[in-house]
């Protein structure tokens, strides 16, 4: 690539993620740490000496502790047999043990309650009386609902890592005298440990942030669920900030250091393995064993789905005290797409998405391009930076622009002016703030194929074609696009469905009925008394299948290296 | 102290492939043996049998009295150096080292004598904190020696264990390697499919083809007198010439072939009568070009078509008149470089004794 063409790529991109996720994270900490302009730790303080919002970070991070223990303890043993085992079935449920991720837990919540609750298909089940197995408070529910969303992102990095093992590491500890289990510990698991810590942080940062699980289980005194109902004071009250600040560094925190603990270069494998891994073939008994631990995850994870499901389809009312729902009919899905607010968030969720998709695509290729063909010293700034929004929780990426959209409603340019205010303030149109919202927050997938594309091309196809008298616009349309493509894709694919049901953005910046995404009219139709569960429920199953309709897609499209994308 | 292995009718078939094709071989206390061959002839699947990596679908193996056949790989007591070295990089050079010791239960301070003690074999002394991605290639290769030789194994097995190496670095390892086993006095056997490796410091090696031994001598043996025509290629270079034998008395054969008739004192692999089709193995080095000494065998009319310098050898493609067939003929210290009328027509001879006779 041409010098002067990648300082200027370089330029732009670095100015547009400078504008788009810098100046949102900037209003965040002006906002607790700055005010009339001057410094002060009075409201970090304050955080921490307020008893509700000192518990509520307390209970969060007692969340993402549980969650990612939990997590950790369902995926390591997974990954691990499916490394080491051939079994009938295995492709089957190591496609499934992923479906997980197509749901959002918050709509799950709804499912696991009707199942779990104290007046839950379980009880009637076991003909128990009313007790609560999502325990008081609901704080293991919560843990155990985000787990069971959130495993697959580890089982990947952890799967990942463990087939990036040379075999003749472990081998040459059993040669030296080093039993199987012993192995295992000395060997194995410290060569995954950059793959388990790396998923391990997204995993801790998602459910330390994540809004919509305790919203919708009614856990109230967790941070997140605070920091959403301090909105309407936003521009008054500096608590918020802090709080959110707090959750700030303790990601970013978190992040930068199993960045530094395990950086790439001091765990790289030495050379290509000499032996393919073999995993060992079992039959009979053994594979039964095997296939247990998987089948036992699956049928768990996939009971808040089967309980959205049911509750979609039967009638109001009619799951209450049994084991399945006592009269089935297609009506709440009538009722739910007749319904003004579900029409119109449909076209929304569509247009925002399609909208940050569009913008994906174009800043991703050319932060790509930067990172993997260019040799400016600085690319490697501009690769963390398009990476942060996976350290960066969505929840306080939502409160940045909040904060952006106030600070520039309450000017008097804006307020005269009624274009200027459907533009920039989120109360009369979201829709700039959604959309860039959404692409920043799916922005890493998008570098991450676009840059693995570019990586396994060679650079002599486009070199060849400059050679031949080919610009660089023409060589980038006519040579690198094509052979990057199905990456291109695969991760366009993959940023559309995440931002179809992406959760805090929408909760916190969506505000008029008519500006609506999915999400949020999934939470605006269970909160509706009487019939709201069932609405939302049958949403909640319209948005499954159309997420799993893209990420089959992606899937058939990069095949085994689906993982790759949602790796740190 | 040093011990032998035993392999014995040993089986190993992944699918419809033999990978190991019933091999039986005695490896001698303190030999270093050389398991060679082509990509897929089998000799690493039995290198991973005797380590334990490779159940043998049936046979046994015995290193010294015992049968390990039904141990698993860490109960064996062999060491083995890995392709790809297989040095830990989450632990540091002299960690790596004292890992098998720690295995053994050996005290810390007999660990560290022993870790100091081996990484002086493999000179590596000075980079006992590193770790393994802060070292070349060589220094790896030489670390991953010394982690295998520290536990005193019963064998030493090598896996390729310079195919990672450049050119120059090969050289000097592979007699390092020879000093380091003869030094520790190991039984040790290492496969390779480079054949400058095996015949330069091999006691003794066995060539494998599909799963089956197809020689197994002291190099020499196994360079002069090739019993088959894929020994006889695979090792070295040769010119084949196929022919029939016309006479065969005490020790000395004719055998008419393309270019005349050919005289071979070398024994054949098996009795031979006249009519018997057989393939001779003339080696390029064997074969001079020019007067030939007064009273020898074989000798044919021929021209140098074509010569290519290679330095300290010339390699000369010469016709013979006769059947117009082409051999291949090595001129060490080259004198027919500065081509002439006079040299183009030249003779071709070799001694009987260096004629080997193939049956297949």
């Amino acid at each position: 690539m041409q010098r002067n063409l990648s300082h200027l790529i370089f330029w732009t991109t670095l100015t547009i993620l400078g504008v788009a996720l810098l100046a949102p994270l900037w209003m965040v900490i002006r906002g607790g740490f700055f005010v009339g302009g001057e410094f002060t730790l009075k409201y970090l303080a304050g955080v921490f000496q307020n008893p509700i919002y000192a518990e509520g970070l307390l209970n969060s991070l007692m969340i993402a502790v549980g969650t990612t223990a939990l997590v950790t303890l369902i995926s390591v043993p997974l990954a691990w047999l499916s490394n080491r085992f051939d079994f009938p079935g295995k492709k089957w449920v190591s496609g499934l043990v992923l479906v997980p991720m197509i749901l959002p837990p918050f709509v799950g919540a709804i499912g696991f309650q009707q199942i779990l609750g104290q007046y839950g298909a379980l009880n009637a089940l076991l003909g128990l009386g009313p007790i609560d197995w999502l325990g008081r408070g609901r704080y293991f529910g919560v843990i155990l609902l985000q787990a069971l969303s959130l495993y697959p992102i580890l089982y990947l990095n952890v799967a990942a890592a463990l087939a990036n093992i040379d075999p003749a590491m472990e081998e040459s500890a059993a040669n030296l005298g080093c039993p199987p289990l012993k192995r295992f510990f000395r060997i194995t698991l410290p060569l995954t440990m950059p793959g388990l810590f790396a998923g391990g942080t997204i995993v801790f940062i998602w459910s330390f942030t994540e809004l919509g699980t305790p919203l919708i289980m009614n856990y109230m005194r967790c941070a997140p669920v605070q920091v959403f109902d301090a909105l309407k004071e936003i521009g008054s009250n500096p608590f918020p900030y802090a709080l959110v600040s707090v959750m700030l560094s303790v990601s970013i925190l978190l992040y930068a250091a199993s960045k530094l603990l395990f950086g790439r270069k001091a765990f790289a494998m030495q050379s290509k393995a000499a032996t393919a891994a073999t995993s060992t073939s079992v039959r009979g008994i053994k594979a039964l064993l095997v296939l247990l631990p998987f089948v036992a995850v699956i049928g768990v994870a996939l009971l808040p789905h089967a309980g959205v499901i049911l509750t979609s389809f039967s009638e109001p009312g009619s799951w209450y005290q049994s084991v399945l729902p006592a009269k089935y009919s297609p009506a709440n899905y009538v009722e739910a797409l007749g319904h003004s607010m579900t029409v119109s968030s449909i076209r929304n969720s569509l247009l925002y998405s399609s909208m940050a998709v569009l913008l994906n695509i174009v800043i991703g290729i050319a932060i790509a391009f930067v990172v993997v063909r260019s040799e400016i010293r600085a690319r490697g700034v501009l690769d963390a930076l398009a990476m942060l929004p996976l350290a960066v929780p969505g929840l306080v990426m939502a409160f940045g622009y909040l904060a952006i959209s106030s600070q520039f409603s309450n000017s008097d340019w804006v307020k005269e002016s009624p274009f200027w205010q459907s533009v920039f303030d989120v109360r009369v149109n979201p829709t700039l703030f959604l959309v860039i919202a959404y692409a920043v927050r799916r922005l890493p997938y998008m570098v991450r194929s676009a840059a693995a594309g570019l990586q396994q091309t060679s650079v002599t196809f486009e070199e060849s074609a400059a050679n031949l008298g080919a610009g660089p616009f023409t060589t980038l349309r006519r040579i690198t696009l094509p052979l990057i493509l199905a990456n291109l894709i695969a991760g366009a694919l993959l940023a559309f469905a995440f931002s179809m049901l992406e959760v805090s953005d929408s909760l916190m910046l969506a505000q008029r009925m008519d500006f609506y995404p999915i999400t949020k009219t999934i939470y605006e139709l269970f909160q509706l008394i009487g019939t709201g569960k069932y609405l939302a429920s049958a949403m909640g199953v319209w948005a499954m299948g159309f997420l799993t309709v893209t990420i089959v897609g992606a899937s058939l499209i990069l095949g085994k290296r689906l993982g790759t994308l949602f790796r740190v | 102290m040093a011990v032998s292995v035993h392999i014995d009718k040993l089986n190993k078939a992944f699918g419809s492939t033999r990978a190991v094709d019933d091999v039986s071989l005695r490896i001698e206390p303190g030999e270093l043996f050389f398991l060679l061959g082509p990509s897929g002839c089998g000799k690493t699947t039995l290198l991973r049998c005797v380590a334990g990596f490779c159940i043998p679908d049936s046979g046994s193996i015995r290193i010294g009295d015992a049968d390990i056949s039904n141990l698993a790989p860490h109960e064996r007591d062999t060491g083995m150096v890995f392709q790809s070295y297989a040095l830990w990089p989450h632990m540091t050079v002299s960690e790596n080292v004292a890992f098998g010791l720690e295995l053994r239960k050996i005290s810390a301070s007999e660990r560290k004598r022993r870790v100091a003690e081996a990484l002086e074999m493999v000179r590596m002394a000075d980079r006992a904190h590193y770790k393994p991605n802060e070292l070349s290639g060589g220094q790896q290769q030489r670390v991953a020696l010394a982690r295998a030789l520290v536990i005193r194994p019963q064998c030493l097995l090598l896996d390729e264990p310079l195919s990672n190496l450049d050119a120059k670095l090969r050289l000097e390892m592979r007699s390092e390697i020879r000093r380091i086993c003869k030094q520790a006095g190991l039984t040790a056997i290492y496969v390779t499919h480079d054949q400058k490796e095996s015949l330069s410091i091999a006691d003794r090696l066995a060539i494998l083809d599909k799963g089956l031994i197809q020689q197994c001598g002291k190099p020499q043996e196994v360079y002069l007198r090739p019993n088959s025509r894929f020994v006889a290629n695979f090792i070295g270079e040769t010119n084949f010439l196929e022919g029939t034998v016309r006479s065969a008395s005490d020790g000395r054969l004719e055998i008419g072939t393309p270019i005349g008739n050919v005289v071979s004192t070398v024994q054949p692999p098996q009795p031979l009568r006249a009519g018997d089709p057989v393939t001779l193995s003339l080696r390029p080095e064997t074969i001079r070009v020019g007067r030939p000494q007064a009273g020898a065998a074989n000798v044919f009319d021929g021209a140098i078509h074509d010569t290519m310098y290679l330095g300290e050898v010339a390699q000369h493609q010469v016709t013979i008149a006769q059947g117009g067939v082409e051999l291949k003929v090595f001129e060490l210290h080259p004198k027919f470089v500065a081509r002439d009328e006079h040299v183009e027509k030249a003779k071709a001879w070799f001694e009987p004794e260096d004629v080997v006779v193939l049956t297949k």
